[in-house]
């Protein structure tokens, strides 16, 4: 059996303040990943500059940043055997307007209103899923993860904490 | 009757199959009856009666047709949806006579003809409370409304009339003849035009602001973008405030603007009649019927020399729209924009599903909408486009013999054209009135209508 990969996703400020919205994608993080952490909170600039330094330079860094610091981000650590490439595929593509044509059913697509305010943000690649887990969840131990937590979440039994939104051990 | 019919018809099968026997007593019709009768005289529609049509999503209650939810324990309703594929009458318009209306994201605003205390109604999403304060016990405000509820704003008299709404997508902005204009909502980028306080709880806040006058000038309209707001005064000068990361606020800068000021460039010596904006990027119209526009450019919405995708400041699009003549209504949308001239001609340019054809595509010039697609053919040779309206993939026209067309991305229903798949070209709505106004939002529309007599 795969070892369960991990990712983090973050529901963008105008995804968290439409419970429609919230409620639809909640149910698909819960029933296609295991929830590890979720946390809630208002970025600042300064958090969201540092978060996006990667970007610094475009011509959209100014607005993604002011943009995410602008209201609640809901933030998950999810996990799957694919975790990122599944993430990603249920997000569809980065813009809006032109993937709302090629991908009408992804989550941008349904939800997203322009390239910037595009529902979600999802982890391209194991080692940028890592750094931004550290840099949300510090308290998010990948050793115990890789060494304990992982093979309980993946072998179960592991039940869902509605309360917490997270997947725990059933003891 | 039918029952006479029936004896009737058989008494000729009687000789063969023996006796018959009406089972019902014969009714023959008194001739006089007829004039003893009571007329009852049905009361028709006036035409200043006004009918409110909305379609799209329903979860969110933006709609304002609320249908409980049924379930196990509670009686199932017919029409239990989440979803309106076709234009539904709105009850609360039947109510009150509706105005003014807006749309924002996820919910609709609403003004009423009144003198008294409650002259603004409001109904979905509130998380932001952008449609007031409403709990129904004190520190538990409700996130969504599904039916409209009054708003609650200070008017210092209540002769004070509504004379202009509008919702972006978490605020709403209401225009007042003699009080100035109050902003009620989220202000994280100073959309509301007020001091931005980045720890500010917006959920279950009571606060409204009123903005009496800008530039010691009556505001006569408002429109509102997704995160920014664009005032128009009265002598046609143009203010700005809220996000500006994308120039939409036009001040010369890419920050966020608080208070409002006056956008910079070429609107600064025109009389502006008309500003258009739903998601980033806005047009503007002056007296004459020229072109302005500033924001979002990414796909060619204000196509400048440069090629610069942000624009921030207001430029002329003269050059852009010449040959076209006179423009009388514009429209922006999240990657296009949409014009009608005095000759009823729409226009389009950008980037999505344009009405040209089945296929998504970039026009970076304006392309004429063919005529006959909006109903003028030879026996309706004075078939005109009127008004025009975006949203941010779905486009909107009305004529003037008030049908309403619309095509476009078909997200959630928002077409109205009882299917989700995605419109080519304008097709009618039908609606069984007479369109005056539309407001298309991000996933459900609203129009009003008067009767065809």
């Amino acid at each position: 059996m795969q070892k369960l990969q991990l990712t983090l996703a973050i529901i963008k400020p105008h995804a968290v303040s439409n419970p429609v919205v919230l409620s639809f994608i909640r149910n698909l993080l819960k029933n296609k990943f295991v929830v590890l952490r979720t946390k809630r909170v208002n970025l600042d600039t300064k958090t969201a500059c540092r978060f996006y330094k990667e970007h610094f330079g475009k011509f959209f860094y100014n607005r993604l940043v002011t943009f995410m610091s602008s209201g609640s981000i809901d933030l998950h650590v999810l996990g799957h055997v694919n975790a990122i490439t599944l993430w990603r595929q249920m997000l569809g593509p980065t813009s809006v307007y032109k993937g709302q044509f090629q991908e009408p059913h992804c989550l941008r697509g349904m939800f997203g209103i322009s390239d910037t305010r595009n529902v979600a943000h999802g982890s391209d690649s194991p080692e940028s899923a890592e750094r931004e887990i550290k840099f949300f969840f510090p308290d998010f131990s990948f050793y115990h993860w890789r060494n304990h937590d992982e093979e309980w979440f993946r072998k179960g039994p592991i039940i869902f904490n509605d309360h917490h939104f997270q997947h725990v051990k059933r003891l | 009757m039918n029952k006479i019919k029936v004896v009737l018809r058989n008494r000729g099968l009687n000789v063969v199959q023996g006796r018959y026997y009406a089972t019902t007593k014969k009714k023959i019709p008194d001739p006089d009856e007829e004039e003893s009768l009571p007329i009852f005289q049905y009361p028709t529609s006036k035409s200043s009666d006004r009918n409110m049509y909305s379609w799209g999503l329903a979860e969110t209650g933006a709609l304002g047709i609320h249908m409980p939810r049924g379930n196990k324990n509670r009686k199932q309703y017919r029409n239990n949806f989440s979803l309106c594929w076709y234009p539904m009458r709105s009850s609360f318009a039947e109510r009150f006579d509706v105005e003014h209306i807006a749309a924002g994201y996820g919910f609709t605003v609403a003004s009423i003809k009144t003198n008294e205390q409650h002259k603004v109604f409001g109904t979905g999403i509130n998380t932001d409370s952008q449609i007031g304060y409403h709990a129904p016990r004190m520190g538990h405000p409700l996130e969504l409304l599904l039916s409209p509820a009054p708003i609650f704003l200070p008017y210092k008299s209540l002769e004070t009339k509504i004379i202009g709404i509008d919702a972006g997508r978490a605020h709403s902005v209401i225009v007042t003849d003699n009080e100035g204009v109050f902003t009620l909502g989220n202000n994280a980028y100073g959309q509301c035009g007020r001091k931005i306080n980045p720890n500010e709880e917006y959920k279950g806040s009571m606060v409204s602001y009123n903005i009496k006058k800008l530039g010691k000038e009556k505001i006569a309209s408002v429109c509102c973008g997704q995160d920014h707001t664009l005032f128009i005064t009265e002598s046609g000068k143009v203010y700005a405030c809220g996000w500006g990361a994308d120039g939409q606020t036009g001040l010369g800068t890419f920050d966020n603007q608080a208070i409002p000021a006056l956008v910079q460039g070429d609107v600064t010596s025109e009389k502006i009649v008309k500003v258009a904006s739903t998601v980033d990027c806005v047009l503007a119209l002056n007296d004459r019927g020229e072109l302005f526009g500033w924001g979002n450019s990414e796909y060619g919405q204000i196509p400048m020399k440069s090629g610069t995708q942000q624009v921030n400041m207001s430029y002329s699009l003269r050059e852009f729209t010449r040959g076209l003549g006179k423009i009388i209504d514009i429209a922006a949308g999240g990657s296009f924009c949409l014009i009608v001239n005095e000759a009823g001609d729409a226009f389009v340019w950008g980037f999505g599903l344009l009405g040209l054809g089945p296929n998504v595509e970039h026009s970076k010039i304006p392309k004429q909408i063919p005529s006959p697609l909006f109903g003028r053919n030879e026996f309706n040779t004075e078939s005109r486009v009127e008004k025009v309206a975006c949203g941010i993939g779905h486009l909107a026209a009305i004529t003037n013999d008030g049908h309403l067309y619309m095509w476009g991305r078909n997200r959630q229903g928002c077409l109205g054209l009882g299917s989700s798949k995605d419109q080519y070209f304008p097709l009618k709505v039908s609606i069984g009135g007479f369109v005056m106004k539309v407001i298309c939002s991000v996933d459900h529309s609203v129009a009003i209508c008067k009767p065809f007599t």
